[in-house]
């Protein structure tokens, strides 16, 4: 028998098992598979499925007949029906023989609970749910089988593949679900992520490869086969303009390109002009002659550019259909031709792909992985070569001449010397592998078009498998002083210490397959502690900041209505909508493209000039009332003054390009200039007009959980770092904790971080010996280092260490020193920061004064003495810990070191997140006026509803003392309002209608003549 | 009468100029011409019109392929008609996406696309005083 405690706390306790979660009836789960065929708004639901699950349908005149019919088939039958209810509210179950009598009887306002059918309204949902698109709402489509199956583009927001994974559906019971879900949750409304505006619905795997290989500049089809591949990718239903071939003559020929202006725009009636440039995967950086970037004509044709949905160049490949891409075809079309039109034109990419690459035909073959005779001789060159380096350097390390890298001693020198050496190696062979492969080799498909493999993989295929990693050193030693007992001891050769010169072709040798496990092991080991690390970070992230939403005034609130933030991410802007680098709204260079492209400069309409360009802009800005706010240098109140600022410098930036026109130019070539570069009347208008509607278009809703959005956004990308500290960029030896460990440091507050490190800016940055100098002053320096001498005397009855002191120098500090201090002295600190471990001169390289610029790193703690010291640029000098921070600087500077510190993170792993989630993150960890960390601590003291404590964690305390206080509980909050099973007040459940209704009619008549009273 | 856009006889001086096969199909000349001295790079289909260095073509840029100089429709209409094209061996179809000046102000490059095979034209500018930007075009060759 459980104690009463044990009932209410822990996950299958009363309040996280049975409280805030519930088991739910109509869902289903099975095993999932791909299916291109369907639409990406599609999910296949088995027909056994389909019998099981009902959606309650009212009777009306418009389905009566359906209804009957269902009735008739009863539940075993489909399309049937389980159960049936009349206007009264009393239930027939339908497993009866006399179903025929209902299906006679059915009238109007009935309830019939039929089986699922097409194109009815379901959820469907993979766990880990890490995000908010990892439960989405798809339409149904009731097949044979046994599997889910839904289209491969939505594989990425699930993070799904079809190894054996299951999946959930949930259907919905009422219309208003439905109407939220298909609207809130529907895929075609979640095709971005709003953790940064990239689109996350995109082509993956064969789709990509497959359009990698149609578009090829040498992929050339005749009219029939053009046609039936035109068939493929609307069901051979469309309509579809043949375009001119683009071969007319020995024989007509069309190109593959031509295909996908077909797929973007099959026939004139399809107002769709997409415009874009993407730099590929393969687009090569040479530069022509002039010294300018080959754009079009690079021969890789890695250039793509899409005009007026015209392929003009440019083979297709990740960066341009694949998902994380701004830029990309399908963000584009989701931005300026709305969900709908990104949603059909994936639709038909996927059946085209499928279907093409069906009848072509892609595989691998133990002849893709052959290595050519040219690579095995360079390989085995690279290897010998490198190898005797290794030599060298072993053995200068042995006789003890090694040259020492800054801040290192002489094992980790020749360590990272080693390491740099191997890693060559595999770079070299790599190198030489992909510059060998035949261009139809299909692992160097997939990997130029992105998706599948990188060039290190293909390359530990065929040429090299690299040096293996353990804990990030190379393989430890597992015996004495060696790592397998094949090696002599003490070795340090590359193949004794995890060096696997092999390639997975050529086969590992014994030793060199022990290290590959090793490595192996360490990834996995990584994976299961990352993924509860990170999940109980997303847990507490998720506890803590699930009740801030976005008020009508702009407003972040908690439930209880205190402020988080004035407004939000300072600027009120959705950071799902973003199109721009770095969280901006609008990339203006691709509008400016479209709006060239989409309005020809005819004769009639003239060029305008810098002048007359500047009045354009600032009528367009009047018109929507946007100037005032500019004349009026940014009133504090008004955020788009940053925007409007923005756009009249692109403008001003796109005129000055093009009025450089020389005064000997004759006026023809003028007129010639003008015509060729100059922008209209019309295309300025209609780039304003695009700019400013769309701005305010992008302007974050009312109602939207910012707080959850916030939480799965800085949550999710944590499962996605590996737990490795990395190097310092620039700094060998000095090492900073990135990844899950790091995050975990921040959003905890920690009082005590394992890499502490001061970035002290000097105020002359570009003098090594000033350095020096300021470096002395910080860095603490042992007794030790002002001796003259320190011997070490060992005769046959003792040993002893005899220690000659520089007494100037201990005269001058006034140190008074024994003999029996001595020994402590050696470690006590005489001159610096006791706090500063360690201080590293980093140099960087200003490429445009070409001069370096000197910085000290300082590892360890101690802001506000470093920031005293004389020489240090005190007022530039930062520190990654944020409490010390808070201390030594404030609040807002704490809340600055916050965004600051997880964007650092961030940026290491490559992963981009809008800086409105760490604001908000910042916010909340800082509004108490002092760093709060989310811990059930931090938690606890932001003022948050006993339920909601106790739902979190430490559930009895936080009963009991709330028992013993008499704590009243509103019932404001998400989680209060989960556990007593009323509507949140967030989003549609904001706001309440109030409506004036005159009192009901009495329905009595006249009183009747004899009464009971 | 057809509106000849560009009309000149050039002489191939190199086969993919950076010296490196891309593609199986298809070889990117480098060509200058002899009347207007243009500089050329162009995309062909060189298992079907192979090319070899040294070799004189004519080019020509016709907007329309009828004989009558009617504008061409758009729309693609087959078989065998009388057309500008019989006179010539190798007839693409293709875009004009580009006109721009070189940094010199000199020169004008005019970068058509036929389907993805690309040609880029550089010369003075007197000579490209005929293209518009989106203009579509046929390309004429014959060798010579």
């Amino acid at each position: 028998m459980a104690g009463l405690v044990q009932r209410l706390k822990g996950k299958q306790g009363r309040f996280r098992g049975n409280l805030s979660g519930k088991r739910v009836e109509f869902t289903g789960r099975t095993v999932i598979s791909p299916d291109p065929n369907l639409k990406i708004s599609e999910v296949a639901v088995p027909m056994l499925m389909a019998r099981i699950l009902s959606y309650p349908e009212r009777v009306s005149r418009h389905n009566i007949e359906k209804l009957r019919q269902c009735i008739r088939n009863g539940p075993d039958k489909y399309p049937g029906a389980r159960q049936y209810r009349d206007a009264s509210g009393s239930a027939w179950s339908l497993k009866i023989p006399h179903r025929k009598r209902f299906a006679d009887q059915l009238k109007f306002g009935d309830i019939v609970d039929r089986h699922l059918e097409d194109g009815d309204i379901v959820l469907f949902n993979r766990q880990p749910s890490l995000h908010r698109m990892s439960i989405m709402c798809h339409r149904a489509r009731i097949m044979p089988w046994r599997t889910l199956r839904f289209n491969e583009s939505v594989c990425n927001p699930y993070n799904a593949d079809f190894d054996g994974d299951e999946m959930n559906i949930h259907v919905p019971q009422t219309e208003e679900a439905r109407t939220e879900a298909i609207l809130l949750m529907g895929v075609q409304n979640n095709l971005c992520t709003p953790k940064n505006g990239e689109i996350l619905v995109a082509s993956t795997q064969d789709f990509l490869t497959s359009s990698f290989l149609i578009t090829r500049k040498d992929t050339f089809y005749d009219r029939s086969t053009f046609s039936l591949i035109c068939s493929y990718m609307g069901d051979g239903m469309d309509l579809v303009d043949l375009p001119t071939p683009a071969i007319i003559k020995p024989v007509e020929l069309w190109s593959g390109k031509q295909l996908f202006s077909i797929l973007l725009r099959p026939h004139a009636n399809v107002r769709v002009y997409v415009n874009l440039t993407v730099k590929e995967k393969i687009y090569s950086t040479k530069l022509d002659d002039k010294k300018r970037e080959l754009k079009t004509m690079c021969p890789n044709d890695g250039f793509v550019y899409f005009r007026n949905s015209e392929l003009i160049s440019g083979q297709l490949g990740k960066v341009t259909l694949g998902n994380g891409n701004k830029d990309g075809l399908f963000s584009v079309l989701l931005r300026d031709y709305k969900p709908h039109a990104a949603a059909a034109c994936m639709n038909r990419v996927a059946k085209l792909s499928a279907r093409w690459i069906g009848n072509h035909g892609f595989s691998i073959g133990i002849d893709d992985v052959q290595p050519k005779e040219v690579l095995i001789n360079k390989k085995d060159e690279t290897i010998s070569d490198n190898y005797k380096k290794c030599d060298d350097l072993i053995e200068s390390f042995n006789k003890g001449n090694l040259k020492l890298k800054a801040g290192c001693d002489a094992a980790q020198t020749l360590e990272a010397e080693i390491s740099g050496v191997l890693n060559g190696i595999r770079d070299t062979a790599g190198k030489v592998c992909m510059q060998t492969l035949h261009w139809r080799n299909s692992p160097l498909i997939m990997s130029q078009c992105g998706s599948k493999g990188s060039p290190i993989n293909i390359s530990q295929m065929v040429a090299c498998v690299g040096q293996q990693i353990v804990n990030g050193c190379r393989a430890p030693n597992g015996f004495m002083d060696r790592s397998l007992p094949h090696f002599p001891r003490k070795a340090k050769t590359p193949a004794a210490k995890g060096f696997v010169a092999n390639s997975f072709y050529s086969g590992l040798s014994a030793t060199e397959f022990f290290f590959h496990t090793m490595g192996g092991r360490e990834g996995l080991v990584d994976t299961a502690v990352k993924t509860a690390d990170t999940g109980y970070m997303s847990r507490r992230l998720m506890k803590c900041l699930e009740d801030l939403f976005l008020h009508y005034d702009y407003t972040v609130r908690n439930a209880s209505g205190s402020i988080v933030q004035f407004c939000y991410g300072d600027d009120g802007m959705d950071p799902a909508g973003m199109e721009g680098k770095d969280g901006k709204p609008l990339n203006f260079d691709r509008l400016f493209l479209k709006s060239k492209a989409i309005c020809p400069s005819d004769g009639d309409d003239d060029i305008l000039s810098s002048s007359d360009v500047h009045k354009v802009v600032q009528r367009k800005l009047s018109e929507v009332g946007m100037r005032k706010s500019v004349e009026q240098e940014a009133s504090e109140d008004d955020s788009s003054a940053d925007f409007i600022k923005s756009l009249q410098s692109f403008v001003k930036g796109k005129i000055e390009s093009t009025e450089l026109s020389t005064e000997e130019d004759s006026e023809n070539l003028k007129k010639f200039i003008l015509r060729i570069s100059g922008i209209t009347r019309r295309q300025l208008e209609v780039f304003l007009d695009i700019c400013l509607s769309r701005y305010h278009s992008k302007k974050i809703e009312a109602g939207t959980p910012i707080g959850a959005i916030g939480a799965h956004s800085i949550g999710e990308p944590g499962t996605q770092m590996t737990l490795k500290t990395f190097h310092f960029a620039g700094v060998a030896s000095m090492n900073v904790t990135l990844g899950v460990p790091r995050i975990k440091e921040i959003i905890n507050g920690s009082k005590k971080i394992s890499t502490p490190i001061i970035t002290a800016i000097l105020e002359t940055d570009n003098n090594m010996n000033t350095a020096r100098v300021v470096k002395g002053r910080i860095e603490k320096t042992n007794l030790g280092q002002v001796a003259k001498s320190i011997k070490v005397v060992i005769d046959s009855r003792s040993a002893a260490i005899v220690i000659s002191l520089d007494m100037d120098r201990i005269r001058d500090a006034h140190l008074h020193i024994d003999a029996n201090i001595v020994k402590e002295s050696i470690l006590f600190v005489v001159k610096g920061i006791k706090t500063a471990e360690r201080v590293v001169i980093s140099k960087e390289d200003d490429k445009e004064a070409n001069t370096e610029k000197f910085k000290l790193l300082v590892e360890g703690t101690g802001l506000l003495h470093v920031m005293g010291i004389e020489g240090v640029h005190g007022r530039q000098t930062v520190s990654n810990h944020i409490n010390e921070v808070s201390d030594c600087l404030g609040i807002e500077a704490a809340r600055s070191t916050i965004i600051d510190e997880i964007k650092v993170v961030m940026g290491g792993y490559g992963m981009s997140i809008d800086i409105r989630h760490m604001m908000l993150l910042a916010d909340v960890m800082t509004v108490m006026g002092k760093v709060l960390g989310i811990t059930r601590f931090g938690i606890q003291k932001m003022g948050k509803s006993v339920l909601m404590l106790a739902s979190f964690e430490r559930t009895s305390d936080h009963l009991f003392s709330a028992a013993v206080h008499g704590t009243e509980d509103l019932i404001e909050g998400v989680s209060e309002r989960v556990i007593m099973g009323i509507p949140i007040q967030i989003g549609t459940g904001m706001i309440k209608v109030k409506q004036r209704l005159s009192p009901p009619e009495s329905l009595q008549g006249t009183p009747p003549i004899l009464s009971y009273v | 009468m057809v509106d000849v856009l560009f009309d000149d006889i050039f002489r191939v001086e190199k086969l993919n100029p950076d010296d490196k096969k891309y593609f199986d199909k298809v070889t990117r000349i480098e060509a200058r011409s002899e009347r207007f001295d243009m500089f050329l790079h162009l995309d062909i289909n060189s298992e079907l019109y192979p090319l070899r260095v040294g070799q004189k073509f004519a080019l020509q840029l016709v907007p329309t392929l009828n004989n009558d100089g009617t504008p061409d429709s758009g729309f693609y209409i087959g078989g065998n008609r009388e057309s500008q094209a019989d006179k010539f061996e190798y007839v693409m179809h293709g875009k004009l996406y580009k006109i721009s000046e070189d940094s010199t102000r000199e020169n004008v490059e005019v970068l058509i696309s036929f389907g993805g095979l690309l040609m880029m034209m550089k010369g003075d500018p007197s000579h490209c005083n005929k293209f518009e930007l989106d203009q579509k075009l046929f390309l004429l060759m014959r060798k010579v």
